[in-house]
């Protein structure tokens, strides 16, 4: 109960009433007839530019487009966008060495988006729900396409192909489809249920394919009479020699990888050798690991040299695997207690090589011998002797920069691994859709447009180019200018670290050759894509209208409108785009 | 309920307590207290307010200027060089007519860096047409707060509440601080009489040209007459439920004083004890505590001075080229009276440096001992110093 003393009482508040003078300047006149916009010497436009990551990309994937989608939930279209440039979103997802990633703004406010992740995850869930394949084709045309070969460029070409209207037939030397992504890429990194999705795809589209076809010269000369065209990507099948003595001891890792593929293997015990640095050398080291092995991979120069994927290098290492640098193999011999490797210590010397890489030379007197119970080369691997040396180039020979464009009679074009200067399935993809751009100038046009139509479909200025644009789609508007980082208005993104899809534990990766990296729930998927700054793409977050001190901006029909009789040019939008989609124009 | 708390949380109480719907802020020592405190409260959702973390002082009067103009009722608190940055704004506040309430600490302006006790940041922006209350003690800080808001929103004028750096701002003292009921009972809900509407568009503070703004100016001015107008009957209101009040002008035994000695601030208090020891010893003098800079009430002034024969000025501040800012004043106040007192102007504790009892008993002494003043002002309490 309320004591007395603390009953207030009641005073007579209020009484007093706001009575001042007040004289403003207010007026319910419009003031529309003050039409701002005659201010202006510098108009805004909307307009998308080109994204680091998508211009690094060599498949020039449209990724702030597809990111946009996905941070808003909408898988599908996030597909859509993707699939347009790119046929093998969850091969890439998995084995990609990710570009744009190293070329994300992003990078230096925290960590660059983990794209490489999400476009696994969007690859993933098109096979999961079975997305539909809505992309943009030309009607069929009459003009047949050979192509030999059946590995990501080959693939590739025949999705290009198809899509600008070709008929595609292609020739495979072996029993299955996909090129080194089937043999040569072991399931822990790429479960082939999942290639073999995104390979049915592109054979759905009406691609006729023949297997455990020789692909001789004899083949050559008959396809060029009986197709108007010819995409040749034969891939890099035949593994390197070390010219080191006694060679014949060495077990070639290529053809490990592609045994592990097609047959039971046996269990295997004992250190091994594995030598190389590249993503060959790591693949077979950590298949033998599998296999029961212990391996050790055995490298010329320095760990930070090695040209294998460095998200690659750490998992071996979590593995249990040693990396041996600076040790190279000068011998082989046999010996009861099993292979004695003989290596020589080197060293690097501060001149650089003519590839740019650190020299390393011989340290005298360092010769020592291991003892391994089996020893595999993984140094890389070189054109099959039928097509080495590549036909010589004639005055008509066109070098692009994924595939080089012949004309012989009829348009020979080569891709893939055989021209491509770095060996990758994104670069393969490059080479797909290049020759696809390049042939249909060529009939189009004739072979003097080919290297012009194929510069004006550029992402950027850059080597990567876009099928969207070749299909006029709506990213042909977009600027070539590729956003620098200080063009982002980064008050509008909170620092927070990417997200680790996470992996299977190394103890348990080690046992069989389930994939090791795992995938990113929807939340993590959704989660990520929101940190991506969406460099130079409008995704209406709508943050112009929303400060336009004029209120000039407005949406009319879904689309934003200026009324430049009001626009003052101030620019306020233009700098409160977080994203640098806006230009401001000088007037003329 | 009596708290022990810092006179910059005074601020920020009294600013909770008013129900303050928009506050923005822009962190600057010593004021910095005031704006966290509230950031706090907003945070938490004990004061449901829109904080708006600015980039600068300017921007953070020109956020509550824009909040205001929607009728809400807003506040903001700076120091020093932040008011100074502020100083385009302050005058569109006023010209606005905008209710807005301002903490303000004062603090000195460098250069050389000061960040201590000096009037001369808001002393400089008594022309930009805002009211200008000065307090003595934590209480008076948050009993002048919430009086503020009611006050602006009655004369459609902003209000800077005024508190000394350090000797305010950051000296816990016990302060009484009001039930909600309270403050609601004699801070109602703010009834603007513009406030921007989107459903009814108009147009405010466009372009006054010649034949109107001469008027609008002298709106402002009515405005500021109608506060001394109206201030004893807002203090009436006050008094009713808190039962405090402090004038305008506070006279301290000023009755038959032959000397008076007119003080501002925290050194009001340090003249108080001084007065009560002098008193002992056969001295006597009265003081004049001025609470109301702006509106500047002249006619309190000279009647609680007429009766003097001598009134020394203590200035905390300066006029460079001129002299102390209140002796000017007090000046210019006494004017119209034909046999007034001679005024003193003593200049003491610039760039926080103390008022010491011993300081007051010098500015007596000198005043008691001299029938004139000496030219210009005088400057106290230096120290011996080496120039380049």
């Amino acid at each position: 109960m309320e004591s007395q003393a603390n009953v207030i009482e009641k005073p007579k508040t209020h009484r007093l009433k706001n009575n001042v003078s007040l004289y403003i300047s207010k007026s319910h006149a419009s003031s529309r007839i003050n039409k701002t916009g005659s201010w202006r010497f510098a108009r805004p436009v909307y307009e998308n530019k080109t994204a680091p990551c998508s211009a690094s990309c060599p498949a020039g994937n449209y990724i702030p487009k597809v990111i946009m989608h996905l941070s808003m939930g909408n898988d599908h279209a996030a597909f859509r966008a993707l699939i347009q440039e790119n046929p093998f979103p969850a091969t890439c997802g998995r084995v990609c060495f990710h570009t744009c990633e190293s070329a994300c703004n992003r990078g230096s406010q925290d960590q660059a988006v983990a794209f490489r992740c999400l476009e696994r995850f969007i690859g993933d869930k098109a096979i999961s729900d079975d997305f539909s394949l809505d992309i943009t084709s030309l009607p069929v045309n009459d003009k047949k396409v050979a192509i030999l070969g059946a590995g990501p460029a080959g693939l590739s070409a025949a999705y290009f192909f198809t899509r600008l209207g070709f008929s595609c037939e292609m020739f495979e030397s072996t029993d299955r489809a996909g090129g080194v992504m089937q043999w040569g890429i072991p399931s822990h990194r790429l479960p082939k249920s999942i290639l073999n999705h995104e390979i049915d795809r592109i054979l759905n589209m009406g691609v006729k394919i023949h297997y455990n076809h020789p692909l001789d010269s004899e083949f050559m000369a008959s396809a060029q009479h009986n197709y108007d065209a010819v995409f040749i990507s034969p891939g890099l099948s035949i593994p390197l020699k070390m010219g080191i003595e006694g060679e014949a001891h060495i077990h070639q890792g290529l053809a490990l990888l592609m045994d592990i593929q097609q047959k039971a293997m046996n269990p295997q015990q004992g250190r091994v050798a594995v030598i190389g640095g590249g993503n060959t050398a790591i693949d077979v080291a950590r298949s033998l690991k599998r296999l029961g092995a212990d391996p050790v991979i055995v490298y010329r120069r320095r760990k930070q040299d090695m040209p294998a994927f460095d998200e690659e290098i750490r998992e071996t290492e979590k593995e249990g695997i040693d990396i041996l640098e600076l040790k190279s193999p000068v011998a082989v011999q046999e010996s009861a207690e099993g292979l004695l490797l003989k290596v020589i210590t080197m060293a690097p010397v501060s001149e650089k090589g003519g590839d740019g890489r650190t020299r390393v030379i011989p340290v005298e007197n360092t010769t020592e011998t291991m003892v391994f119970s089996e020893v595999y080369s993984g140094i890389g691997a070189t054109l099959h002797d039928a097509w080495n040396p590549a036909p010589a180039p004639t005055d008509s020979t066109i070098y692009l920069d994924h595939v080089k464009f012949n004309f012989k009679e009829i348009p020979l074009i080569y891709g893939g691994d055989c021209v491509n200067s770095v060996q990758s399935v994104t670069h393969a993809i490059a080479s797909g859709k290049e020759a696809a751009i390049a042939l249909s100038a060529f009939f189009n046009s004739g072979i003097e447009t080919v290297q012009k139509t194929v510069d004006t479909f550029r992402v950027g200025a850059g080597k990567a180019l876009s099928m969207e644009i070749y299909l006029n789609g709506q990213r042909e508007n977009d600027s070539s200018h590729v956003v620098v980082d200080t063009e982002i208005n980064r008050d509008y993104f909170i620092s927070e670290p990417r997200i680790d899809p996470g992996h299977i534990l190394p103890e348990t990766a080690v046992t069989s050759f389930d994939e090791v990296e795992k995938s990113y729930t929807e939340e993590e998927a959704m989660a990520e894509a929101q940190r991506c700054y969406q460099c130079g793409f409008c995704n209406e977050c709508d943050n112009c209208r929303i400060f336009c001190p004029e209120i000039s901006i407005t949406r009319q029909n879904g689309k934003k409108v200026i009324d430049l009789d009001y626009c003052k040019g101030c620019g306020v939008c233009s700098v409160e785009c977080p994203r640098n989609a806006i230009t401001m124009k000088e007037e003329k | 309920m009596k708290q022990v708390i810092e006179g910059s949380h005074a601020i920020s109480e009294a600013v909770k307590l008013a129900r303050v719907e928009v506050v923005s802020g822009y962190p600057i020592t010593p004021q910095t207290h005031i704006i966290e405190a509230i950031s706090e409260y907003c945070a938490s959702g004990e004061l449901k307010a829109k904080f708006i973390p600015v980039e600068s002082e300017h921007s953070a009067m020109a956020a509550v200027v824009g909040a205001a103009s929607t009728g809400v009722r807003t506040f903001t608190a700076t120091s020093s060089h932040g008011l100074a940055l502020m100083h385009e704004m302050l005058h569109w506040a006023a010209g606005a007519r905008l209710p807005i309430v301002l903490g303000e600490v004062n603090r000195a302006l460098g250069p050389g860096w000061n960040i201590w006790m000096d009037q001369s940041d808001s002393l400089a922006q008594r022309d930009t047409g805002w009211i200008q209350l000065y307090c003595e003690n934590g209480q008076e800080a948050m009993d002048t707060t919430l009086f503020a808001f009611r006050l602006a929103e009655l004369v459609n004028l902003p209000v800077m509440v005024v508190i000394d750096a350090f000797f305010v701002s950051h000296t816990f003292e016990p302060v009484s601080i009001p039930e909600q009921a309270q403050a609601d009972d004699f801070l109602p809900p703010y009834e603007p009489r513009i406030a921007l509407d989107p459903d009814n568009p108009f147009a405010l503070f466009q372009m006054a040209p010649p034949n109107v703004y001469m008027e609008m100016r002298q709106s402002i001015h009515h405005a500021m007459e109608h506060t001394l107008d109206i201030y004893d009957d807002v203090e009436d209101e006050f008094d009713a439920i808190f039962h405090r009040r402090y004038g305008m002008v506070e006279e301290i035994n000023c009755e038959d004083a032959d000397i008076i000695l007119v003080t501002t601030g925290s050194a009001t208090s340090t003249a108080r004890q001084v007065q009560m020891d002098m008193e002992k010893q056969g001295e006597r003098f009265g003081i004049l505590k001025i609470k109301t800079f702006r509106p500047f009430p002249g006619e309190l002034i000279r009647k609680a001075l007429k009766n003097a024969k001598k009134v020394a000025v203590l200035d905390r501040n300066f006029s460079f080229g001129s002299g102390g800012i209140f002796a000017q004043e007090i000046k210019g106040a006494l004017q119209p009276l034909s046999h007034g007192p001679v005024v003193f102007n003593y200049i003491a504790g610039l760039g926080g440096r103390d008022i010491t009892p011993e300081i007051i008993s010098e500015v007596y002494l000198k005043t008691r001992d001299r029938d004139l003043p000496s030219e210009g002002s005088e400057w106290l309490g230096l120290l011996p110093h080496e120039e380049v």
